[in-house]
């Protein structure tokens, strides 16, 4: 990844910072202010999401292959997906504090979070309790698809179907965006410079793990 | 002190996000040049 690139995450990412920030927004009902949290929360929500389906495709490619490169995109992956789903549920808990009066509420939309993290947090245990490479590979991969699968349930549907005082999604349940459109222009960017962030420590995470990987071949 | 704060809290949220932000830029830029290194060493 050239310097244009990261030069260019830094530039967008702190537009969005400031602009986020300084902007004024629209008053919206029992919000105010506190709806800013979105240009920084929805987008951690995003990522999480990208980084889960990125380790079940290189899972299901891992399988296919049997190339340990692909176990270890897939592990990066579901490890930077869990580091964005705290950093979805900090900033969604800090948001609730003042918007609902405590840091958690067990809320539909904070239980199924949790669910998803006790999910990706077994993964990690089943990895570091195999010691056999190809084992752990191959049973981990297993287990990245599953997790996968059950991923869009908890995040997408599950809080669809029951009450929850979380405020609508950004595509609302009748198919529509009710944004104001300068919000919307500073969320779209958020999204953007967010993801381009993430590929970059993906790119920087995967490339670790080979080193690690090829200084324990040398050692063996 | 507290008024200052008070009156311009968004400009004080702005400033420690920034410092947040350009502090995690310059580790990822310095990783970035770290694992570069390694890269060639082998």
């Amino acid at each position: 990844m050239n310097n244009i690139f990261k030069y260019s995450v830094f530039v967008i990412i702190s537009l969005v910072i400031i602009t986020g920030i300084v902007l004024p927004i629209p008053n919206i009902p029992a919000l105010g202010d506190k709806a800013r949290v979105l240009y920084f929360h929805v987008p951690m929500s995003w990522i999480s999401v990208v980084a889960f389906v990125m380790s079940l495709w290189y899972a299901v490619r891992y399988l296919k292959t049997k190339e340990i490169t692909y176990d270890i995109k897939s592990f990066s992956a579901a490890q930077l997906g869990f580091l964005f789903c705290v950093l979805a549920t900090a900033t969604g808990s800090l948001w609730a504090k003042f918007n609902w009066g405590s840091f958690w509420n067990w809320d539909p939309r904070q239980t199924s979070i949790f669910i998803l993290l006790l999910i990706y947090g077994a993964y990690f245990a089943l990895r570091s309790a195999i010691d056999a490479e190809e084992q752990r590979a191959r049973l981990s991969s297993v287990y990245a698809i599953i997790a996968g699968i059950t991923m869009p349930f908890f995040i997408f549907i599950m809080p669809r179907l029951v009450e929850t005082l979380h405020p609508d999604p950004i595509i609302n349940n009748s198919g529509k965006i009710n944004m104001d459109t300068t919000m919307l222009i500073i969320f779209l960017t958020s999204l953007l410079g967010f993801t381009l962030l993430f590929l970059w420590v993906m790119n920087l995470k995967v490339r670790l793990e080979l080193l690690k990987y090829r200084k324990s071949l040398k050692q063996a | 002190m507290y008024d200052f704060l008070e009156t311009n809290s968004m400009y004080v949220v702005l400033f420690i996000v920034l410092i947040i932000w350009i502090g995690i830029f310059a580790y990822l830029k310095s990783m970035d040049k770290q694992i570069k290194n390694l890269e060639n060493k082998e």
